[in-house]
């Protein structure tokens, strides 16, 4: 036990305090009032400049949310939200719609350039024609500049803020927006829908290989604010996109609230990845801070043959509650979720997917790999559920954790059902520590033990860093990396 | 919005509070023991049966499923069946009341009810939590069973059947059974119904094995096509006892099987094997709860279960590993074949580990059968019909097996056979 003991008192003196993302940005900013009302409702949607669908709309989902209950069932543990106490609007204040790269204000630019974000162009172009990412950047509660829309434009590829998409598209908005994640579904999305105040809007229309990556960094920088996006991807027949976003936030004492909603729609033959890299701050050492993480994200494979793959690489919050799921609807469409959710200090994830299998000859697979340690608690919570007209469905699910400390917890709740006698349907899940057979044999070849371990957990990872983009596979492995300093080299 | 909502007793629960009423003043028991009973009846009434908003009835709403319970019957007339192998001494509960019985060398029997009039049954009639409905209508209503002390030391040579019979009507039957210190033994417990009447059964199972038991224990449970059988086994096993637990499930039409087991001892062993045929419209649940509370102890839990006809069937699996508990190593698997498309399963295997050095894993797998195995036999000229058959005897068969003891084997292969001719 010698060695292992080491290394959990390595990863106990780590990082949490570590977190490279903690600073703050000081600029300017517009914020409405603290709390939440029908008021507040309005004046969020006057600042966006809505039509009075979108207000109505908003304020249905207001109405519908003061009747519901939060929900209970995660594995994760809070004190009670009070959700008067909450900034629901806040934005950099020079900012007036849409704005070239030159006029963002240089504070901002720097905190980007802090976080790594290519959101210049000419870095990007200085890098390989093909590996362009065009970026929108929402901070606190707007959409600060996304680029490339030009260039997109030619391919006919819509990517702006949802607030834009809103004045601009709004035919597209009405015919999506709630279609997958209706007003009513639960808690948080009510809420995200009453309130929401900026996102992604991508469109890809018929036939259309989205030419770059798209990607949306998030940041939460304002004190006691609460950021409530949506993000809404339709790909059309025959397209295809692929998608990232990264979210971080800076060090504070205070919980601060993120509540999302994330929608997607593939038609026949249409194929989205999504990609997420969640690195909100996870609070300090103590436990105390951190983001609240609410997030619904679902995909509806609409049309035949569609495809959607979500993959997640999830470091930070305090709290992480996110099952990215995908409904199956068309014959022969295919869902994917490969995740990678790791938690140390006292941060809690409850996190899975959901695949509901509708029509014929739908596929699944779920990977799904956690690794806790510190205090945390790192639950895998997912649902496979094939129904009675799915013929030939097929779903394999694998969930392995890995348990580095006797102090953590690692809990893994499947559902699954199934109303179809062709389905096939496999779930296995593992739950261990790394085995010291394996640490022994990199061992015994000269490697020092930290950069075993890390070369295991590498290894531990691996099946889902494959699935990221290529850029940001490299990112994920050193956030990995930073999550479990300490243990993992 | 924490209104407290009052629960409307549905026609089954009115039912149940009805018949308690009814009985209360002929139930054995001294004053703790009613006591105790109206505390768990009136329980009962003010959360009601539970419904798929609680997590361990997610895929069993009793509220719902349980339409109707039949009066209590207990003058019903009914007659032991022989035994499940020929040897097997026998203890029969006809109709909810246990019968006159042979004495066994070296065990020590006594009627549960005689545990009830004294007293010392009140404080093992608890409710282990607050969503156990079984715990509280059996509590509130068993009249009758076995109190089976098998001394420390002693090597019980031939089975025990303990045999439940029952006609139309309500049985509530509850089994303390304790594997002393070094003993051995085997003890089948069968439900079996006599008449084919719709009847509702509760029954409750309490094994303690202490240091270095061994015991086979195999719930076999044969109820009618209308039956509603709520059976729960509450296991503690001891400092380096071995328990093979078998659960056979070929009969009701509501079946809640419930299996919480707290592995307490370092060096134990448990070895659990489930084997579930459901037909026609049955609706059969088994929900295991498996504690590892200390180190260095080892579990294996494999279910197989065939869904023909209309059937509904569910497995739920939760193993949680307490904080100490290492070098817990846990192995649980549930296959499913399901041969038509009207059947459903779900399952839900949970892990909860809550230490670091431990090794468990859970898989599960629902399908028909095996194109390619098919294919195989039907290569060598068997017909469909056969190979299907051939095959759906070996998946469960294989389960059989691992009881090694060949009498036994050959016996519930045989109970077996009969379900599959009879449904297939």
């Amino acid at each position: 036990m010698a060695a292992v003991q080491e290394t959990i008192d390595q990863v106990r003196q780590i990082d949490v305090d570590q977190y490279k993302y903690g600073f703050e940005t000081v600029i300017e900013v517009d914020k409405a009032p603290k709390g939440l009302s029908e008021d507040i409702i309005r004046f969020i949607s006057a600042k966006k400049r809505e039509p009075e669908w979108m207000l109505e709309w908003r304020l249905d989902a207001y109405r519908r949310w003061l009747t519901m209950e939060e929900p209970t069932w995660a594995r994760v543990a809070y004190p009670k939200i009070d959700f008067n106490d909450v900034y629901y609007y806040a934005a950099p204040k020079n900012i007036t719609g849409p704005v070239s790269l030159d006029e963002v204000d240089p504070e901002l630019l720097r905190t980007y350039e802090k976080l790594g974000i290519p959101l210049r162009e000419q870095e990007i172009l200085a890098g390989v024609q093909t590996s362009k990412v065009a970026v929108d950047a929402v901070f606190d509660s707007v959409s600060v500049v996304t680029t490339f829309k030009e260039e997109l434009k030619k391919a006919g590829v819509i990517f702006m803020s949802i607030s834009e998409a809103i004045r601009e598209h709004p035919e597209l908005i009405k015919q999506y927006l709630g279609s997958v994640v209706p007003t009513t579904d639960n808690y948080y999305a009510t809420l995200n829908a009453a309130v929401f105040t900026d996102g992604s809007f991508v469109f890809i229309p018929k036939g259309v290989r989205c030419p770059m990556e798209l990607s949306t960094y998030f940041r939460i920088n304002e004190k006691n604010t609460g950021q409530f996006e949506r993000t809404l991807i339709i790909a059309e027949e025959g397209a295809y996109v692929s998608y990232l976003e990264g979210c971080t936030a800076p060090q504070r004492d205070e919980n601060q609230l993120h509540a999302a909603v994330v929608e997607l729609v593939a038609m026949d033959d249409a194929e989205i990845k999504y990609s997420t890299v969640q690195n909100w701050y996870p609070g300090d050492a103590q436990g105390k801070g951190g983001i609240y993480n609410f997030v619904t994200k679902r995909g509806d494979c609409r049309g035949h043959r569609s495809k959607i793959s979500w993959t997640q690489v999830e470091t930070g919050s305090a709290i992480t509650w996110k099952y990215p799921s995908c409904i199956l609807r068309g014959d022969e469409s295919r869902g994917e979720f490969y995740s990678i959710a790791v938690s140390n200090g006292h941060q809690q994830i409850d996190s899975g997917t959901k695949m509901i299998h509708l029509g014929k000859n739908t596929s699944s697979r779920i990977i799904s790999k956690g690794i806790s340690a510190g205090v945390s608690q790192n639950t895998y919570r997912g649902q496979v559920s094939i129904n009675r007209r799915a013929e030939n469905a097929r779903n394999f699910t694998n969930c392995d954790s890995l348990l580095i400390g006797d102090k953590c917890g690692a809990h893994t709740v499947p559902y699954i059902e199934v109303k179809n006698s062709s389905a096939q349907v496999e779930h296995e899940a593992t739950t261990s520590k790394i085995s010291d057979d394996h640490k022994f044999y990199v061992m015994q070849r000269g490697i020092p033990e930290e950069e075993a371990i890390a070369l295991i957990v590498n290894g531990f990872v691996k099946d889902v860093i494959q699935q990221l983009p290529m850029e940001f596979a490299v990112e994920a492995q050193k956030l990995i990396g930073i999550s479990l300093e300490g243990s993992v080299g | 919005m924490n209104i407290q909502t009052i629960n409307r007793l549905t026609p089954a629960e009115t039912a149940l509070v009805e018949a308690y009423t009814a009985q209360v003043g002929e139930l054995p028991g001294d004053g703790a023991v009613i006591g105790t009973r109206d505390r768990l009846l009136d329980d009962l009434k003010k959360s009601g049966l539970p419904t798929r908003r609680v997590e361990a009835w997610h895929y069993t709403d009793l509220k719902s499923l349980l339409r109707n319970v039949p009066a209590a019957a207990p003058t019903v007339s009914v007659d032991a069946i022989a035994p499940l192998v020929g040897d097997a001494q026998l203890l029969s509960v006809l109709q909810g009341t246990a019968s006159e019985f042979v004495a066994i060398d070296g065990v020590e029997i006594a009627p549960f009810a005689a545990a009830l009039s004294d007293g010392s049954a009140a404080a093992g009639l608890v409710a282990l939590d607050k969503d156990d409905a079984i715990g509280k209508i059996n509590g509130s209503f068993v009249r009758d069973g076995y109190s089976i002390n098998v001394p420390a030391g002693t090597s019980v040579d031939a089975p025990i059947e303990i045999q439940a019979v029952h006609g139309a009507g309500q049985v509530h039957t509850r089994f303390p059974v304790t594997f002393g210190a070094g003993s051995n033994a085997t003890i089948i417990e069968r439900h079996q119904s006599a008449t084919g009447e719709a009847a509702f059964v509760s029954t409750i199972s309490e094994l303690v094995l202490e240091e270095g038991a061994e015991a086979v224990f195999i719930i076999l449970q044969q109820q009618g096509a209308d039956d509603t059988h709520l059976g729960q086994v509450r296991v503690k096993l001891g400092r380096n006892a071995k328990l093979k637990l078998f659960v056979v499930n070929v009969g009701g039409k509501l079946v809640r099987q419930e299996l919480r087991i707290d592995v307490e001892g370092e060096g134990s062993e448990l070895t659990l094997r489930g084997v579930n045929l459901l037909g026609q419209e049955t609706h059969t649940d088994v929900t295991l709860v498996l504690g590892h509370n200390v180190p260095h102890t080892n579990s294996t839990e494999t279910f197989r279960n065939v869904v023909f006809d209309r059937a509904k069937g569910v497995f739920q699996g939760m193993i949680r590993v307490a904080p100490d508990a290492q070098k817990t190593d846990a192995k649980m698997a549930c296959n499913t074949l399901l041969l038509t498309d009207d059947g459903e399963f779900a399952v839900k295997p949970e892990l909860e580990i809550f230490a670091d050095d431990v090794i468990c894993g859970h898989g599960a797998t629902v399908a028909d059968i095996d194109k390619n195995h098919l294919y195989y036999l039907e290569s060598r000229g068997i017909p469909e019909r056969k190979a299907r058959a051939m095959l759906v005897n070996a998946f469960v068969a294989e389960i059989v097996e691992e009881l090694e003891d060949e009498k036994l084997v050959e016996a519930l292969e045989g109970v077996i056979s009969a379900w599959l001719e009879k449904h297939a």
